[in-house]
């Protein structure tokens, strides 16, 4: 049975849900299972959310947010203690999903940007007509199935800094640190994210605001 | 500033990462421009819609299936030790001594087996003129290693790192060129193999 070593060498234990995210990866680093625990819990939310974004696949995201997780405890010893947790999280998170969207482009099982303009195309009709009599709650519904596949036709590498900065709302700095890029080229992605973005879903916006 | 300008700001202007210069600018230009009013409109209901969007949910029992899966995953080294090869620095550091050792005795002059059985050599008669091989026609290659007199000859023959006045004359096998390729030629004949002399000087 295996017991959490730094639990059992303090004399006065802190609870560990007081813990610092970096205390408590500082005691996974050294074996301690309940504070990585905590620290899943902490993060599974963003963790899931962010690659469930990037991908615009939710059956897809929670096999992802689980590999993110596990590569943690596999590699807690190349933690740089002091450094911020939830940086090396979502480094760790953001190349797992690089990755994943490079093999799915390879494997060409990833829609089109051609499949991309049906489903706007297709959404747009759907939410010009009033006639239709869909509920507005549908409405909603469909505009944020929309808008994800249209974060997901973003590229690749605008598209992470995107999510990063706009959904999971890190500053620009510690983006720049997550994707090993300098900042001022991170505010130029995110820009350049913003303007693809916008292009695509103002239409729709613009019809539902008239709604 | 123009509309060009003014639009490279938007971004900033969205995230409060603009001096208060800038926003006074920008702010009245958006009074007397509604085409930029309406593209930064755009871009905050298109930043807006993203924000809107709801949090994935984590599926039941996530960080249970998590831990299970990286205990699976985590290498045996995390839980149970394993003994450290200790013989290979053992085994560099003996072989980097031996080599620093073989280096002080050369440098003190103090004789090493090869060098000694070299300078014996040195005091033998040098040979200067290429002699004929002499082999016997079944087995001519083998004939030539196993002769008597080659080995006797070959003893006489002057190091030439210790004597750079001397040519060392090799008696090569004949060799032919085909397509880039050396190929040696071997012959069944009953004549004797004539080898071609090179001269190298060192």
């Amino acid at each position: 049975m295996q017991t959490p070593l730094a639990l059992d060498r303090d004399p006065t234990p802190v609870p560990i849900v007081r813990l610092s995210d970096e205390d408590l990866m500082g005691r996974v680093a050294e074996g301690d299972e309940r504070a990585f625990t905590e620290l899943v819990r902490r993060f599974q939310g963003r963790v899931t959310n962010l690659v469930s974004r990037v991908l615009n696949d939710r059956e897809a995201s929670d096999d992802l947010a689980q590999e993110v997780f596990v590569r943690v405890f596999v590699h807690r010893r190349n933690y740089r203690r002091g450094s911020k947790f939830s940086t090396w999280l979502f480094t760790i998170a953001a190349n797992l999903a690089k990755n994943e969207i490079r093999r799915r482009v390879r494997r060409r099982n990833w829609f089109s940007l051609d499949a991309l303009q049906e489903v706007l195309g297709d959404s747009s009709s759907h939410l010009a007509d009033p006639t239709e009599g869909k509920e507005v709650s549908m409405q909603r519904e469909q505009l944020q199935k929309t808008v994800g596949s249209a974060i997901a036709s973003v590229p690749e590498k605008y598209r992470l800094a995107l999510v990063l900065r706009d959904i999971e709302g890190f500053p620009y700095e510690e983006i720049g640190e997550m994707l090993n890029i300098p900042g001022g080229t991170v505010r130029s992605r995110i820009n350049r994210a913003r303007g693809i973005l916008k292009r695509k879903l103002i239409p729709l916006l613009r019809k539902e605001a008239e709604q | 500033m123009n509309c060009r300008q003014a639009r490279n700001l938007f971004s900033a202007y969205w995230d409060d990462e603009i001096t208060q210069g800038e926003r006074e600018w920008l702010e009245s230009h958006f009074s007397s421009c509604p085409s930029c009013r309406r593209e930064y409109d755009a871009l905050a209901r298109t930043l807006e819609a993203l924000s809107d969007l709801p949090r994935v949910e984590v599926s039941n029992g996530f960080a249970d299936r998590v831990l299970a899966a990286a205990k699976r995953r985590s290498p045996a080294v995390d839980r149970m030790p394993v003994p450290v090869r200790r013989w290979v620095p053992i085994t560099a550091t003996a072989v980097l001594l031996a080599i620093v050792a073989a280096m002080v005795m050369q440098w003190s002059g103090m004789p090493l087996g090869p060098r000694h059985q070299g300078s014996v050599a040195l005091e033998q008669p040098v040979l200067t003129q290429p002699q004929p091989v002499q082999t016997e026609p079944a087995t001519p290659a083998m004939a030539t290693v196993t002769s008597p007199d080659w080995v006797a000859r070959a003893a006489g023959v002057t190091d030439s790192l210790f004597d750079h006045s001397e040519d060392v004359e090799f008696i090569l096998d004949p060799v032919t060129l085909r397509k880039g390729r050396a190929h040696t030629v071997v012959r069944v004949q009953p004549e004797p193999a004539r080898g071609e002399q090179a001269v190298i000087t060192f």
